[in-house]
């Protein structure tokens, strides 16, 4: 679909510097979520510089669309997203963990300004997400919004429901396996939050090893269909076809049906020492030389 | 008869079922942002929403990890969520999504619950641990009131508090005594003396209150003047009041309905360890788990079963005042 050349490149821009801010963090912290948070990179990265309808101005605008990071342990993603929003200062790239910091382990929505739900607790987040789609339909109900939703690319779009914001949301694959993400599923079908977009950042791999070794997810759109949602495969590493998706499901608020992107990633994307044995969790050592690649790749 | 405090006119026993009832009735009113997070429980004042607003029902069914974190987002944008059910599913089944999705955020959630350690539904239903599993979990108010009118205020009170709220209603217990009157001035966090007495404090909750007033009355043919010290607000706990009591008499009983391990005795135990060195006796169920019970007489005898009636607290209160001799505690 219609994505100029020129949108695609300056958003992979965008993703290389979000991918240096993370080294920058891991350069400091010498520990993290390594994998989830690579491989979340350019979902990130096309929500934040592209989708999102978001006051630079004020973090806490009710009218923004919300994040819900359900695996908030790829918090380095967004944190590395902040500072070039200016929500948080720069230095704070090097205050990942530290005691006191906006950057805590996990995503904290009293910490840092920008992040909306406090993760941690895997499963819990699609419900979440759920909540905040459910209070936006309670709202826009007896408050209709202001501002209309569009994109760069469908400004005269003309929506059959015009949601006050738009909730997505964040999941891991692995954190699939907690049945409390299938009670969500039921109800955001049941309550018809077609404001509500799931993306499922699918990077194969949990922390004991291979998703469908530890727990299969699969066949993983079907079940999502089977729940009553709009479902949607595509590369979790094309820019492209994350913008171009992300705007598709634009077009079809009002469909009374939530959406599901599972998008198809790699554990550790862009920094080949992690990409190569799947890494989970990144420190000390294994840092160091991850970050010396890191610097040679994105300076 | 003993000589009350004022805002206290015993009456006879009045279910407190009703009163949520109508204190819902009367807040949603009041806050027209209140939304009803059912879990297939029903809620009190749910009549009230169905007629009046329907579009404040979220239903999530037997679902109660989804319904907790449901009621935390819609508190995130700006509603004050109620959920309903019994303790052992709205909390205990709920309990990390309680934790990660409603306090950490400190989230404006008000989350009510039948629970007893006593009634018809068993081992299953009847939870003894309620308080001690939910008092240690930071940022919490938990109420346990003592009557229909205590009940009624505390509902009011809970929805004015901006924070999340545990409130207890012990609806398979047998119905308390109508303790206090219409002008009552319930405050969270404040414990309200009942009686004064300068022999022994009985420090109760809940339905305790009622067996402890029935206690007192035993103890008073008997010449003892023993007060009651009403602990409605759990947590925070009214510390001052308890060291005000300890240091007045030095005897201390302690009456609950639930689990005496990690229960409101212990909380007072903790105060008078460190504050106000007292002798204490902890009554309450005794490590285990409930039973059935016939919501008849039998409730009381299951009470009795566990050493909970105004009988047990009488001779509680008599070895109370027997250990502050051999501890040689003197009274203020």
């Amino acid at each position: 679909m219609a994505h100029s050349p020129e949108v695609i490149a300056e958003l992979e821009d965008k993703a290389n510097l979000v991918r240096r801010n993370i080294v920058r963090i891991f350069e400091s912290s010498k520990q993290g979520h390594a994998g989830g948070t690579m491989s979340s990179v350019d979902i990130v990265t096309a929500l934040f510089f592209h989708h999102l309808k978001l006051d630079k101005n004020n973090c806490d605008w009710p009218e923004r669309d919300r994040v819900v990071l359900s695996k908030a342990h790829a918090a380095e993603a967004i944190y590395a997203v902040l500072p070039e929003i200016g929500y948080v200062s720069r230095d704070m790239l090097d205050k990942y963990y530290a005691f006191r910091s906006q950057f805590q382990g996990h995503a904290d929505r009293w910490c840092t300004p920008g992040i909306d739900y406090s993760g941690g607790s895997l499963g819990q987040g699609l419900s979440f997400a759920a909540g905040m789609a459910k209070a936006e339909k309670i709202h826009t109900a007896i408050h209709p919004p202001t501002v209309q939703v569009t994109t760069a690319n469908y400004p005269k779009l003309i929506l059959k429901y015009n949601p006050a914001y738009r909730v997505f949301c964040i999941v891991g694959d692995g954190e699939l396996n907690e049945g409390q993400n299938w009670e969500a599923m039921m109800f955001a079908a049941k309550y018809k939050l077609d404001n509500l977009v799931c993306i499922v950042d699918y990077n194969k791999f949990q922390l004991d090893g291979p998703v469908e070794m530890i727990m299969p997810i699969e066949p993983l759109a079907d079940k999502f269909k089977s729940f009553g949602w709009d479902v949607r495969e595509i590369n979790g590493h094309s820019i492209r076809e994350i913008t171009d998706t992300l705007d598709l499901v634009n077009n079809l608020y009002g469909d009374g049906k939530p959406k599901c992107i599972i998008a198809h990633t790699v554990k550790g994307h862009g920094i080949p020492v992690w990409e190569s044995v799947h890494l989970h969790y990144s420190r000390l050592e294994g840092t160091t030389i991850a970050v010396k690649e890191g610097r040679e790749i994105y300076g | 008869m003993a000589k009350y405090n004022k805002y206290v006119q015993i009456g006879p026993a009045t279910a407190t079922a009703g009163a949520a009832e109508t204190a819902m009735v009367k807040v949603c009113q009041k806050y027209p942002n209140i939304v009803v997070v059912l879990e297939d429980m029903g809620m009190p004042g749910i009549e009230w929403f169905k007629k009046n607003a329907p579009e404040r029902i979220v239903e999530c069914g037997i679902a109660e990890a989804n319904g907790a974190v449901i009621a935390g987002a819609l508190a995130a944008e700006g509603f004050i969520p109620f959920i309903h059910s019994f303790s052992f599913a709205v909390i205990e089944r709920a309990y990390n999504q309680i934790r990660q999705s409603i306090l950490v955020d400190r989230f404006n959630v008000k989350i009510t619950a039948r629970d007893a350690p006593w009634g018809d539904l068993g081992i299953s239903h009847d939870i003894v641990e309620g308080i001690a599993c939910t008092r240690c979990l930071p940022n919490l108010v938990i109420l346990n009131p003592a009557d229909a009118v205590e009940a009624e205020k505390a509902y009011i009170a809970m929805v004015d508090y901006v924070g999340p709220v545990y409130f207890r209603m012990e609806y398979s217990a047998p119905a308390p005594y109508k303790i206090f009157t219409e002008d009552y001035p319930f405050e969270i966090g404040k414990a309200y003396a009942i009686k004064d007495g300068k022999d022994a404090t009985i420090i109760a909750t809940g339905y305790l209150v009622t067996e402890a007033i029935k206690a007192v009355e035993i103890l008073e043919k008997e010449g003892l003047d023993v007060g009651i010290l009403n602990i409605s607000t759990i947590k925070p706990l009214d510390e001052e009041a308890i060291i005000k009591v300890a240091e007045q008499t030095r005897a201390i009983v302690t009456a609950e309905g639930g689990t005496i391990i990690g229960g409101l005795g212990d909380a007072v135990a903790s105060v008078l360890a460190e504050s106000a060195p007292a002798a204490l006796v902890k009554v309450g169920v005794e490590d285990e788990f409930s039973q059935s019970a016939r919501l008849t007489a039998e409730v009381d005898e299951l009470k009795d079963f566990f050493g909970l009636g105004a009988k047990d607290l009488v001779i509680s209160v008599k070895e109370a005042i027997a250990k502050r001799e051999q501890f040689k505690l003197v009274r203020k």
